[in-house]
């Protein structure tokens, strides 16, 4: 059941009302942002999301049916923002991958492995980053994710499989190719 | 390796997205196979790595900019959906009343004047300041690009803004040459900005009327004197943006210069007929 609070922030919406406006941002902007800044990797171009996220919002508020909370419904429309930013940045997800494997760390060590990780995850199908970041960066549910991304909840377990799946394959190439490169960071062989 | 047939139920089971039946039956699974168990600990550290608490604090500025643009919108197009374009561009505004006649020119017209953005009330520094450290270019275009800035010379400079009381010369003091200068609105009322470069060094300079409010984000403003004058200024790093204030003009020059050395000169040839010796009152 929807709060009278959220209840009233859409009808204000609805109405064009900025204090509305102002009051959604401030309940669900938190959330929007970090989601934001997490799948593209950068502030800046989270920042600039977020702006198309609400301006879509806003001016889309008419077909919030009330299905979900508005903030899954915000969150739908930061993800389709982000995908589609990061499809046609691929030049972007270019000089990521170059960190990513500019990283000389020792993967034995745990704060390493999560620093390759965070590497590895930024040059994934920004469709797998996005079931990634939704269910272990922001901890949603099957159900809320597939909310958001409109697919079944079935969908949303094999796809997170085969995203798991695929960035073991590129944190695996990297140690590999470390490994090839100095045989000395990896006394114990190959993960 | 893993049964394959478990290998999807074993995420589920970490997720905790089972059935209670489906979890218990994978439990007892696990218990007896060890090709599952490592399966389960690999996926374990994954997704244990992928978390990720580092904290995310929203730009103070980003509803400004959001408002700014809806503010804009209903300036521009009040129907529905919003177009967001620049605000306040009045040849497209007259040309569009033109076309939808005089009264809902009238009503247009009216709408501007009580939707415009905050009037020149307040300005946010914040979009700016934010991003400073990283990449001040970038910071200093954003800024721009909230305040609708158009390209211009310092000539054009000096007609759009015949209130403000400023200087936009080809060089400053210490080897600086101008860049770019910019047209701004801020709500209703123009201000100019001006980019200038030594050797890679950047420097910017914005001009606008005195205002209710300048708002810097998260930072913090402090007093401080250039040259002969009392101003204010904003520290964050290496930069700084310092403020000299009279009644018609409010100074902002952004740069990495000392203040006691290199920053009066430069402040004298922007603002050469400045005339407080008072820091004005900001928030």
């Amino acid at each position: 059941m929807k709060s009278v609070t959220e209840q009233d922030m859409v009808e204000g919406c609805r109405r064009g009302d900025r204090e509305a406006q102002r009051e959604l941002f401030e309940h669900t902007s938190d959330r929007v942002f970090r989601l934001l800044v997490r799948l593209t990797g950068s502030m800046d171009d989270a920042y600039d999301l977020s702006q198309d996220t609400y301006l879509k919002g806003f001016a889309q508020i008419d077909k919030f049916d009330g299905h979900a909370s508005v903030a899954t419904w915000l969150y739908k429309i930061a993800v389709n923002e982000a995908l589609q930013f990061l499809r046609r940045a691929k030049s972007t997800r270019l000089k990521l991958q170059g960190a990513a494997l500019e990283l000389d760390t020792n993967p034995v060590d745990t704060t390493a492995v999560r620093l390759d990780v965070q590497a590895a995850l930024a040059v994934t199908d920004p469709s797998d980053r996005a079931f990634l970041v939704l269910r272990y960066q922001d901890r949603l549910d099957y159900r809320t994710i597939a909310e958001i991304v409109g697919c079944p909840e079935g969908t949303v377990a094999s796809r997170l499989s085969r995203a798991r799946d695929r960035l073991r394959k590129i944190l695996q190439k990297s140690y590999d190719s470390r490994e090839e490169n100095n045989p000395a960071l990896h006394p114990r062989g190959s993960r | 390796m893993c049964c394959e047939q478990h290998k999807h139920e074993i995420g589920r089971f970490l997720d905790d997205e089972l059935t209670p039946d489906a979890h218990a039956k994978i439990s007892e699974h696990l218990k007896t196979c060890s090709a599952c168990s490592r399966e389960l600990a690999d996926i374990q550290e994954l997704t244990s790595s992928i978390s990720d608490s580092s904290r995310v604090t929203v730009p103070s500025n980003l509803w400004g900019s959001i408002k700014h643009r809806l503010d804009a919108a209903t300036c521009e197009k009040p129907a529905k959906p919003p177009v967001i374009r620049s605000p306040l561009v009045w040849s497209r505004r007259w040309a569009m009343a033109a076309s939808l006649g005089f009264a809902l020119a009238i009503g247009m017209f009216v709408l501007s004047l009580t939707n415009s953005p905050a009037q020149a009330s307040a300005i946010d520094f914040g979009i700016l300041l934010d991003a400073l450290p990283l990449d001040a270019q970038k910071a200093f275009q954003k800024f721009l690009k909230l305040y609708d800035a158009q390209p211009g010379s310092p000539s054009d400079a000096k007609k759009f803004a015949p209130s403000l009381d400023f200087e936009t010369p080809q060089t400053l003091p210490g080897g600086f040459a101008l860049k770019s200068v910019y047209l701004l609105q801020f709500g209703n009322r123009p201000g100019v900005a001006a980019t200038y470069g030594r050797d890679g060094e950047f420097l910017a300079t914005i001009f606008h009327p005195p205002v209710e409010k300048e708002s810097f984000g998260t930072h913090k403003d402090y007093p401080c004197a250039i040259g002969k004058h009392h101003g204010h200024k904003v520290e964050i790093g290496s930069w700084k943006m310092v403020h000299l204030t009279d009644p018609t003009t409010c100074h902002c020059v952004l740069s990495q210069l000392d203040e006691t050395s290199e920053l009066p000169a430069v402040m004298a040839a922007v603002a050469p007929r400045a005339t407080t010796s008072h820091a004005h009152g900001h928030e």
